[in-house]
Formats: C-alpha cells, sequence, structure tokens
C-alpha cells in the first residue's frame, strides 16, 4: 500500500541556515504520527512546505501518489491537507461559527458570486447542523458567537482545529496544538483528537513538544534536529537512542 | 553624453530632497511601525513657517531656528505623542489613515491660516536662487541646487557618524531589529522612537525649505508629490537600509531629470509621466522586489507575536427584536424622506441630496474592499473617473442615454479594476494601498488627459438622460433615478456580504494564509472584490457625471481617493450604512459648508478633519459603529434599571 503522504529529500534554505536537509517521511492513511524536535529543529519549515506556504528548494511530495509540491496552498487544501497553525491565523472580525461555516462551504464547493446575487448565498440549514455538531464535539458551542479575539490562546487553536477539520482533510498537519494549554486540557484534546482522527478517516501529523500527548496520540514518532530527522519508530524506541536523548533532552549520555 | 550630464546634473537637488524625506520614512517606520506618508505636508509646513518669519523681518537664522530646528522636531513630536504612538498595534488601514489624515489636514489649516495664494518666492536658506555658481557640462547650478547638495551631503555624513558611533543612533538601530527587544533591555523605547520622530521630521523641514526657493511660489501639492518619490526611495533600501535609501532617492532625482529631457516635449506622456515616474518605480520594487513585498507584509520582530491582537473592525449586532425594528425603521424614514424629496424640498437642496446619494455608491465599493475583504484601495476616485468618462464620451459622441450607460460605464470600471488587481495580487496592506496609489496617479495625469477619455481640465459635457416622457434634467425625477440605484447597489453589496463571497473575503481579510488553508483562492477572490467595487464606483462616475452635466480630469484627482478613503473611515468602513452617513457628511462638508458659509469658518472643516482623524485612531470601528454600541448598550441597560450597578 502507497503512503497517503510521502516526502522525498526536501531542502529548505534561509540564507546560511539549513531549515530542512534532505529530509524524507511519510504518513499512511488513517495514521497518527508525531514529529519531535527542540525549537528551530525545522518542523514549522517541513509542514510550511507539504502545505504550500514555502516552497522547497529541492525534493518532492506526493498526496496520495500524486505530485503536489508545485501547488499553490489553495490547491493543496482542495486536494485534502488541513493545518493548524504554531502563530494563530484566525479570521479577524469572524466569529467561532462563522469561522466553521466558510470552511464548509469550501468542503462542499458549491457557492458562487452568482448564487449570491440570487440571494442564495446564505448559511443553509444541513451547514448550520453540521457546524453545531462540530462546535459541540470541540466543547466550543458557548462561545460560537463571542469575538475571536475574545477567546484564550487554546480556544484558539480549537477554533483552528474545527476550521481545517471543516473543510474535511485526508491529512491533518498540527503544529503544536498543545501549546497554551494546561495538561488537564491537553489530556481531553489528544482524548478529542483521537476520537475525531479515527471517526473521520482522517492520517495526522502532529508537532509536539507535549511528550505525553503525542504518546497518547501517535503509534509513531519522528524525531527532528538541525533540519534533518534523526531518529524514528515507537516514541519509547526513539527516545531511547542516544542521539535523539541528546539532540532533544539535552542528556549527556 | 555631455547632453545626458547637463540633465541629470538639475536632478542632483531634487535626488537629494528625495533622499532626505526617504529616510526620514524609514527611520520612522523601523522604530514605530508607521509608515507616515505626512512628511511631504510636514515640509511644506516647514517652508511656510520659514517663509512667514523672514518675511517679516527676522533674520534667514533666526528663521532656520523656528522652522527648521525647533519647529519640525515639535511638529513631528507632536503627531507621534498625539496620533501615532496609538496606531502601532492597528490595522494597516487605521496606520494609513492616520497618516493620510495629517497629509490633508495639515497643508489645508495653514492655508487657511497663511493664504496659499500669497506665498511667492520663498526665501533661501542661504545661497541665492539666482545667482548662477558653477558650470558644468553645459548645465548652470544656481544658489538653491548647490546649497541644497551640499547640506545635503553634511547631513548624510553626520547620520552615518551618528548611527555608528551615538549611543542614541545604536539604540535607533536596535528598535529597528525588535521595538520589544530594546524594551525588554530596559532602554525607553518610546523615548527611543520620539526622537527618531524629531530627527525625521527635521529631515523634512530641512528639505522643504531648502527646495522651496525652486518651486517659486509654496503649493502644498507639490510637497505632496515629492512625497511619492521619497515613497519610491524608501522602497529602493527596501524599507530598511538607510545608505540604499538615500542612494535610490538621489537616482531617482537624477532619472526623472533625464526621462523628461529625453521626452518628447509638449506631450500628455512626458508631461503627466513625470510626476508619476516616481510611482511607476515604486510598482516595479514592488512587483519584483519580493523582499521587499515581505517586509510591508508583515513586521518580522522576532517578538512581534507577543504584541495583543489588532482590534476588530467588527460591527455590533443587537438582538433579532431589535435588528427587525430597526429594519422596519429604516424603511419608513426611507419612505418619508423620498416623498419629502420629491415634494416639498426645495430644488437646490434635492440636488445637494442627490449628490449625497452619488457619493454614498462611491462610498459603497470602498465598504465592499476595504470593509469587507480588508483591501485598501487609495485609486477609488480613477475608478470613478473611468465610469464617468466612460459614460460621458458615450453620451457625448453616440448620444447614448447615461441610463444605459451606466452598466458600461460600471463594466468599463471593473474592467480597469482588474487590470490593477493583477499586478497587485502578491500584495497586501500598505504595499496594495500604494501600488493603487501608483495607479491612480497614472490615470490622473496621463490617462484622464486625453480627449478621447477625461479631456483633462476642460472636460466633457454630459448631458442628463431622457427615458420615455420621464426627462431627469428635472432634478427630482433625476433624484429618483440616483436613489434606485443607490438600492440596487445596495441590494449587491448585501447579497454579496451574506453570501458565500462576503464570508470568503472576510477571511481573506482575516488571514489570507489561513484562507488559503481552506481552499479558498486569494487570486480570484482579490480580481473578484477589485472587479465588483470598481464596477460600483463606475456606476456612481456615470451618475455623478450627468448630475453636474460636465466633468473634467480634477473632479478624479489622487488627492480625491485619498480623501474619499479617510472619510469613510472615520464614518465606519464596516457597514453599509457608514456609506450612506459618509456621502452625506462628504457633500455637506464639501459643498454646503465651504459654500455656504463665511471664509473665515472655513478652517472648521480642517479642524474637524484633523479632530476625526485622531478619534477614529482611538475608536478605529468608526464613528457609527461607535455610536451605535453606545445607542445599544443604552438600551440594554434601560430594563433591569441597575446599569450604574455594573
Ligand atoms: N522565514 C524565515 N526566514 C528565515 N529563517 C527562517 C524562516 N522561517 C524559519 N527560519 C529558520 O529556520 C529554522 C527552522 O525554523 P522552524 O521551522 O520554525 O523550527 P521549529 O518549528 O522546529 O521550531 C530556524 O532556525 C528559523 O530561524
Ligand atoms: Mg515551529
Amino acid at each position: 500500500m502507497t503512503a497517503l503522504l510521502e516526502v522525498r529529500n526536501l531542502r529548505k534554505r534561509f540564507g546560511g541556515i539549513r531549515a530542512l536537509d534532505d529530509v524524507s517521511l511519510e504518513v499512511r492513511a488513517n495514521e497518527a504520527v508525531g514529529l519531535i524536535g527542540p525549537n528551530g529543529a525545522g518542523k514549522t519549515t517541513l509542514f510550511d512546505c507539504i502545505s504550500g506556504v514555502q516552497r522547497a528548494d529541492r525534493g518532492r511530495v506526493d498526496l496520495a501518489g500524486e505530485r503536489i509540491d508545485d501547488l499553490g496552498v489553495y490547491r493543496r487544501a482542495r486536494l485534502g491537507i488541513g493545518r493548524t497553525f504554531q502563530r494563530l491565523e484566525l479570521f479577524s472580525a469572524m466569529t467561532a461559527r462563522e469561522h466553521m461555516l466558510v470552511a464548509e462551504r469550501e468542503r462542499r464547493g458549491d457557492g458562487s458570486l452568482l448564487k449570491d446575487l440570487l440571494w442564495k448565498g446564505a448559511p443553509r440549514r444541513d451547514e448550520i447542523a453540521r457546524v453545531d455538531e462540530l462546535l459541540d464535539e470541540l466543547g466550543l458551542e458557548e462561545l460560537a458567537d463571542a469575538p475571536i479575539e475574545s477567546l484564550s490562546l487554546g480556544q484558539g487553536r480549537l477554533v483552528e482545529l474545527g476550521r481545517a477539520l471543516m473543510r474535511g482533510p485526508r491529512l491533518l498537519l498540527l503544529d503544536e496544538p498543545s501549546s497554551g494549554l494546561d495538561s488537564l486540557e491537553s489530556a481531553r484534546l489528544a482524548a478529542l483528537l483521537r476520537d475525531i482522527c479515527e471517526r473521520r478517516q482522517i492520517a495526522t501529523l502532529v508537532v509536539e513538544h507535549d511528550l505525553e500527548l503525542v504518546h497518547s496520540l501517535a503509534q509513531r514518532v519522528y524525531v527532528m534536529d538541525f533540519g534533518s530527522i534523526i531518529g524514528a519508530g515507537t516514541l519509547e524506541d526513539v527516545l531511547g537512542e542516544s542521539s535523539v536523548r541528546r539532540a532533544y533532552l539535552g542528556d549527556e549520555v | 553624453m555631455s547632453q545626458a550630464l547637463s540633465y541629470a546634473i538639475p536632478g542632483l537637488p531634487y535626488g537629494c530632497v528625495f533622499a532626505l524625506l526617504g529616510m526620514g520614512l524609514v527611520l520612522t517606520y523601523q522604530t514605530s511601525d508607521v509608515f507616515n506618508l505626512a512628511f511631504g505636508a510636514q515640509a511644506y509646513a516647514s517652508a511656510v513657517v520659514f517663509f512667514i518669519v523672514v518675511r517679516d523681518g527676522w533674520p534667514v537664522w533666526a528663521g532656520f531656528l523656528v522652522a527648521v530646528v525647533f519647529g519640525a522636531p515639535l511638529l513631528g513630536a507632536l503627531l507621534q505623542a498625539v496620533l501615532y504612538r496609538h496606531v502601532r498595534t492597528q490595522p494597516p488601514l487605521v496606520k494609513l489613515v492616520a497618516s493620510l489624515g495629517m497629509l490633508i489636514a495639515i497643508p489645508a489649516v495653514l492655508e487657511v491660516a497663511f493664504g496659499a495664494d500669497q506665498l511667492i518666492n520663498p526665501p533661501s536658506l542661504w545661497l541665492s536662487p539666482s545667482a548662477i555658481y558653477l558650470h558644468a557640462a553645459g548645465a548652470t547650478i544656481d544658489g538653491t541646487e548647490l546649497s541644497t547638495v551640499v547640506v545635503t551631503a553634511a547631513v548624510a555624513l553626520l547620520l552615518s557618524l551618528m548611527f555608528h558611533f551615538t549611543q542614541i543612533g545604536l539604540r535607533m538601530q536596535a528598535m529597528a531589529e525588535s521595538p520589544r527587544m530594546v524594551s525588554l533591555a530596559g532602554v525607553n523605547a518610546e523615548g527611543v522612537g520620539l526622537a527618531s520622530w524629531m530627527l525625521s521630521s527635521f529631515l523634512a523641514g530641512l528639505a522643504g525649505v531648502m527646495l522651496a526657493p525652486a518651486f517659486g511660489g509654496l503649493q502644498s501639492i507639490s510637497f505632496t508629490d515629492l512625497l511619492v518619490a521619497a515613497v519610491a526611495a524608501a522602497a529602493a533600501g527596501s524599507l530598511k537600509s538607510l545608505p540604499w535609501t538615500f542612494f535610490g532617492g538621489i537616482l531617482l532625482g537624477v532619472a526623472e531629470e533625464l526621462l523628461s529631457g529625453y521626452l518628447p516635449s509638449g506631450e500628455i506622456l512626458s508631461s503627466g509621466l513625470r510626476p508619476a515616474f516616481p510611482f511607476v518605480v515604486l510598482l516595479g520594487l514592488l512587483v519584483f522586489l519580493p523582499r521587499l513585498r515581505k517586509r510591508w507584509a508583515r513586521s518580522d520582530d522576532p517578538l512581534a507575536g507577543c504584541d495583543p491582537p489588532p482590534a476588530p473592525l467588527s460591527s455590533s449586532t443587537g438582538g433579532p427584536l431589535f435588528r427587525r425594528a430597526s429594519r422596519g425603521t429604516i424603511v419608513l424614514l426611507a419612505g418619508a424622506f423620498v416623498a419629502s424629496t420629491m415634494t416639498w424640498i426645495s430644488g437646490s437642496w434635492v440636488f445637494t441630496i442627490t449628490e449625497m446619494l452619488v457619493f454614498a455608491i462611491v462610498f459603497l465599493s470602498i465598504v465592499l474592499l476595504t470593509g469587507m475583504s480588508g483591501q485598501i484601495s487609495l485609486c477609488q476616485a480613477a475608478f470613478v473617473g473611468v465610469g464617468a468618462f466612460t459614460a460621458g464620451q458615450l453620451a457625448d459622441h453616440f448620444g447614448l442615454s447615461i441610463i444605459v450607460g451606466m452598466f458600461l460605464a460600471g463594466a468599463a470600471s471593473a474592467a480597469v479594476g482588474v487590470v490593477v488587481a493583477l499586478p497587485s495580487l502578491r500584495l497586501g496592506g500598505l504595499a496594495l494601498a500604494l501600488a493603487t496609489l501608483a495607479f491612480g496617479l497614472l490615470a490622473d495625469n496621463i490617462g484622464f488627459q486625453y480627449s478621447w477619455s477625461g479631456n483633462g481640465q476642460s472636460g466633457i459635457n454630459v448631458p442628463r438622460p431622457q427615458l420615455a416622457s420621464i426627462n431627469f434634467t428635472s432634478n427630482r425625477a433625476y433624484f429618483l433615478l440616483v436613489f434606485v440605484v443607490l438600492c440596487v447597489c445596495i441590494a449587491v453589496v448585501r447579497a454579496v456580504a451574506r453570501g458565500t463571497t462576503g464570508r470568503q473575503l472576510a477571511a481573506l481579510g482575516g488571514s489570507e494564509l489561513a484562507a488559503a488553508s481552506i481552499g479558498i483562492n486569494p487570486a480570484r477572490l482579490k480580481i473578484i472584490v477589485f472587479a465588483l467595487s470598481a464596477g460600483i464606483a463606475g456606476v456612481g462616475g456615470a451618475l455623478y457625471a450627468s448630475l453636474d452635466g460636465s466633468v473634467s480630469s480634477s473632479d478624479f484627482n489622487t488627492l480625491i481617493s485619498l480623501v474619499l478613503v479617510v472619510v469613510i473611515a472615520i464614518v465606519g468602513v464596516s457597514s453599509i450604512e457608514g456609506a450612506i452617513e459618509a456621502g452625506v457628511a462628504y457633500v455637506l462638508l464639501n459643498t454646503v459648508l465651504t459654500n455656504d458659509l463665511p471664509t473665515q469658518y472655513s478652517s472648521l472643516l480642517e479642524l474637524a478633519f484633523g479632530a476625526g482623524v485622531i478619534v477614529y485612531v482611538l475608536h478605529p470601528e468608526g464613528v457609527v459603529e461607535v455610536s451605535k454600541r453606545f445607542v445599544l448598550d443604552h438600551l440594554r441597560r434601560q430594563p433591569d434599571g441597575n446599569g450604574l450597578a455594573t
């Protein structure tokens, strides 16, 4: 079986910095994979190259056997790549519900300017129902109509997650979903993510510093440092490797 | 070769002034994140003060002290303290409107205070403007030119020493990297910011006083045009590097003179290209210099994430009952309004009211573009002009009634909107605003000057239409036509706002990156919204042309674009009511107050404008939203009667 996401020999430089240095990894359908590594390792840059925010200097990215690395962000999103952002990218001046509604309409892809002008553009009943269902699942129903600026960082991350889910992705890239949450909240988030991704059959690649969350969510992990993958396998195996311990935990082994 | 030199040398002093202003722009942009388009106006202010003081018999050195050494930094410090300090973390529109407001208000206040007409033959700072000091390669160099070059060179030297060797200079450089880092290091960031404002304003004042004799008379518009070139110089330095900005400015001054030397004189293209040339350069830099685009799109301060997010420009909504009640009230009011206008209101007022509605249509186009999707256009008057001249020429040559012509005008403007949007697709925020400004200047100086388009200052005549037995030369009939068109435009904007496109636009305005991450195609959406907005503006233009009976290029000059954006921003850019109220306010201020009040009150207008900008900076959601929220809060508090307790 071919992998859902296949990254081959990606390379990306910023001036003299090698943010990605020959990175290869793969994610199979319905699989949850962790990506760990110290700050500045190149994790966010890798996400950017997969989702199209940045173009890699070299290498290729395939989604379900189809080469995607020359497509724009929105084309990749339409092919099934959803993501959240380490530094929140919310739609200011829109409520949480509106975030979901616009994503739901994009998923259906049946909106057009012509329909708007014929006064048929407003959210339909079934769209609102689906959105409400997801808001419930995420525990955002109380905050659905609050101004987005009044949400906490953790709630903002949930809105980003909901927006990405509403778009109906095949692969979800989560960039530090638990930062800004306390340990209880992040345990809840782990359960929620596991549940949602299993039920909706979504593969996830998650960047996370909270190893507890990674452990409960991901079947296997990749470890990055200085732009390279320095380890892969189950979390236990990987943390046993001395090179990883040195890079990631700063252990003197 | 020597001919080229003889063209190039007179460009040097201009280049020096561009360089000084450009460095001021870069300096303040780096330390306080505000792109101060008002430096041209500040240069003008110093030149005027210098003129007045010297005319009143003070020695030149005293005038220099008052106007440049103390006056200019004081003005800069004042602007920073009252205005710009508040906009640092606000969205691009707020920053832009703050500086545009000052660009318009400062010269207006000065002109009212000192009378623009009497300011001819400004005194020179140092060497006599009429004496020829040097002959080089066939060019003569007069006192103004020589002193400008010498003083600028000295200032550049002092600046570079300051940045390398003094503490305040080093701190300014650190501040440019990250203001938050500087405050964390225990340095008074506000103080350093203030110092950079004073220094930049000093440079602007110096530039203004030095160049004034070259203009012959003091007119604010020549100084505003200077800024256009300064922006291009700053862009040449990627808004970062002072040396590159300096050389960019010099090069631009020289290139401008070379261009006007070699282009055939007396043709529209050559006379119009000169004022627009710096912006053509800017447009090129913006489109082809990715580093600059990035720099302008978002700040790259490593600690920028610590800033509070910009305040939302959302609109307040009451409960459903309130909404239904207010909708009923609006329909009733509109009915009463139409009935009164058709019957008892006097003819000249009907004309004025119609003009308000026409401008409401124009403002509606800005609400759609800027309010709903956050894209800033500084060439909206040019879109209006394209519509006006399309309908006008069709009426003139083919006898086409503007009732039909209006649709073609909308289509023509929409097409131009697409043309403007295409090169701007990868620009956002301030960069987009400046690119559209460049287009506006081109349209104004070149596009509208041909006899087949706007016919320049002489303009074209546009007769009122006739439909079956209704003759629209009657003001009441024409009012009704405009009212109907306005209602249709409102319906279109509302339909877009509540539909898929409206939500996509809001998403795009909120975060282009995130919008793309859910599959929205930003490029396509920008083209659509520019076309729609320009189309509506074009329809407004057709109605405007026929209302007055004649239009010329000066009805749609670039300054008007700027005023339009500032007015709608102050009133409220995020709602349809805002457009209507802005139309009323604009026409009231523009025609009624200026024509009907004695002249000594006309300074009230400029003061109101300046005050409006200050209020706006504190309440970026606009006057309409602020007052609506006030009323809503008031209503909500009434029932339980314990408003004071909370
Ligand atoms: N736009 C950029 N310009 C220059 N350098 C960058 C840029 N984005 C990331 N980098 C650099 O690339 C490296 C990897 O960064 P990043 O991918 O954000 O790491 P991580 O997400 O693992 O913390 C860092 O050294 C960072 O400074
Ligand atoms: Mg990261």
